[in-house]
């Protein structure tokens, strides 16, 4: 059953679990590839993470040189295979959101792979393993769409798409009931 | 949509025209530039070691899926930017230096770790050496004369290079150049096969024609390679013309596959050089200011680059504010989006991004 990740932004306490749990996926060599940012750092403590969306057509990938980034069948945006990437950095300037790191020293572009190894075989990302406030969740689409009807939004804005997000993105994303306008029930 | 980038509309009727496509002119021009440099080489096909022509089919193949494969991949636009400015920034002075690290030393191997530096330098230094000797003895570039009892005549392109004893050190290394790389290459391979049965992460991400097989080969024609020098040595030659055969025909199976696996980022790797060219003259000439910041980022011409390769995929990322993101410095951007999230414009707040690296 193909499970998709997703965010609810507005649950974040700024734990930055999903940052340290980055580190120990696979490859990914003791290095985190999210981010978590405070929204408003002079006012108050909310805090959101930012990952890579994987976009159905991915920016970082179109404007790779060297073919580095591939696609993979579930649909995951991959990090550079190491032999091919020729270090321009055209996909960091390329990715809408910020998202791909470049190693210098290693001439390396590196970003998140939605852990592959785990995710290709239905096992929840190292993110979304470890949240504690079910901000970052692994569900299948009728998952999702139940907790469209639990929220009971009917406005066309429960799941950011345009013009919140750039284009169709294979993680979901939760609008959060602040800039809804609304209060979530749990 | 490619050819938006070099649309050249005052180019006549020229040479261009007598060719079907770019793939048979590179084709034309590089088979032309091998017969003429076999003919100079062989002093007009006097010395052609038959033996080898298994090799030279071998290689004519290669040069055909290797233009096939180099043409579809630089139509693509942003490739096609690379390569043309990377060529123009060809002759910086610090092309030497970079080239240096990027295809000999491979420094930024160094950085990933010693153990894949070994095993990529044992592996590469190990494929590129044999290259060295082999292609050059079968198309006659390089030959071998005894004039003189005792001493072998090294010729090189037509011309006496130099005389070298025939029990000589240099001798000894002209023999065995090619147990010495299969040696190398053995050594490396092992290595990159343990690496990729021990690890659990990279057997993960392994696939069987893409990672394991170039592997196999190369293991494959060191073996056949070493086990000939074996079958003269202390065989006295038994065996020696039937697994001649079979070394050929690994060699140019290798070389047929070479363009479209793992192994094409051989023939792709001086690319990086042209990259790492085209980041530091843009950097020289003119600095981006990110539109929010105001820090530089990247170079004014790799914004504007990646901006109109995106807009050639119709992505057009361009706000209301004003600015496109490929304007925006990385943290920016990250903010920016943090700000459509949540209605706060976070990416206009002067706090830096606090604690991104799970460090405590
Ligand atoms: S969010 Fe950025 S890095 Fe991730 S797939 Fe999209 S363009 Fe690539
Ligand atoms: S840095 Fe590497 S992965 Fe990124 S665009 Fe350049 S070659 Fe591709
Ligand atoms: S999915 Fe994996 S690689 Fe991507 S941010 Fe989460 S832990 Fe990191």
């Amino acid at each position: 059953m193909k499970k998709r990740l997703y965010l609810e932004l507005e649950n974040c306490i700024g734990c930055r679990s999903c940052l340290a749990a980055c580190t120990q996926c696979g490859g990914h060599e003791e290095r985190n590839r999210n981010y978590v940012y405070d929204v408003n750092p002079l006012v108050n403590r909310q805090t959101m993470p930012l990952m890579c969306l994987h976009c159905v057509n991915p920016a970082c990938a179109r404007s790779c040189p060297a073919q580095a980034i591939q696609i993979h069948e579930t649909g995951a945006v991959l990090s550079a295979l190491v032999e091919k990437c020729i270090g321009c950095q055209n996909c960091t300037i390329a990715c809408p959101y910020g998202i791909p790191k470049f190693d210098t020293e290693q001439n390396l572009m590196y970003k998140c792979d939605l852990c592959i190894d785990r995710s290709k075989d239905g096992i929840p990302p190292m993110c979304a393993s470890v949240c504690p406030s079910n901000t970052l969740q692994w569900l299948t689409d009728e998952e999702i769409e139940a907790k469209q009807k639990q929220f009971n939004l009917d406005n066309g804005k429960w799941v950011t798409s345009m013009p919140y997000l750039e284009g169709e993105t294979n993680v979901r994303v939760n609008l959060p009931g602040i800039l809804q306008g609304v209060t979530k029930l749990f | 949509m490619q050819t938006n980038l070099s649309t050249n509309p005052k180019q006549g009727r020229s040479v261009n025209d007598a060719f079907a496509s770019h793939f048979a002119k590179s084709m034309f021009l590089s088979i032309l530039a091998l017969g003429i440099l076999t003919f100079i080489g062989t002093r007009m096909f006097t010395h052609i070691d038959l033996n080898l022509y298994g090799y030279m089919i071998g290689t004519i193949v290669f040069i055909g899926g290797f233009f096939y494969r180099f043409i579809a991949w630089g139509e693509r636009p942003p490739t096609k930017i690379i390569i043309k400015k990377g060529l123009k920034q060809l002759f910086r002075k610090s092309t030497p230096k970079t080239a240096a690290e990027h295809l000999v030393t491979y420094k930024f191997i160094w950085h990933r770790g010693i153990y894949r530096w070994l095993q990529h330098f044992l592996i590469g230094g190990g494929c590129i050496l044999s290259c060295f000797v082999t292609f050059p003895l079968v198309f006659g570039w390089m030959y071998f004369t005894m004039d003189d009892n005792g001493y072998y005549t090294v010729v090189g392109l037509g011309m006496n290079l130099m005389k070298v004893s025939a029990d000589g050190i240099i001798a000894f290394f002209f023999y065995n150049a090619l147990n010495i790389t299969a040696v190398m290459v053995i050594t490396g391979v092992c290595m990159a096969l343990y690496r990729r049965l021990k690890n659990m992460q990279a057997r993960a991400e392994q696939k069987f024609m893409y990672d394991f097989l170039p592997l196999y080969m190369l293991l494959f024609i060191s073996v056949t390679g070493l086990l000939l020098t074996f079958m003269n040595v202390v065989l006295h030659g038994w065996g020696q013309p039937v697994m001649s055969l079979i070394h050929q025909f690994s060699v140019i199976v290798t070389l047929i596959y070479l363009p479209f696996g793992k192994l094409a980022h051989i023939p792709f790797r001086p690319m990086s050089v042209f990259a790492r060219n085209y980041r530091e003259h843009y950097s020289e000439e003119a600095e981006k200011e990110c539109k929010v910041c105001g820090s530089h980022f990247v170079s004014v011409e790799q914004s504007q680059d990646v901006i109109d390769v995106l807009g050639l995929n119709n992505m057009e990322f361009f706000k209301k504010e004003g600015f496109h993101l490929a304007e925006l410095c990385l943290p920016c951007r990250r903010k920016y989006r943090i700000a459509q999230f949540s209605g706060i414009a976070t990416h206009e707040i002067k706090v830096k991004e606090a604690n991104q690296n799970a460090k405590g």
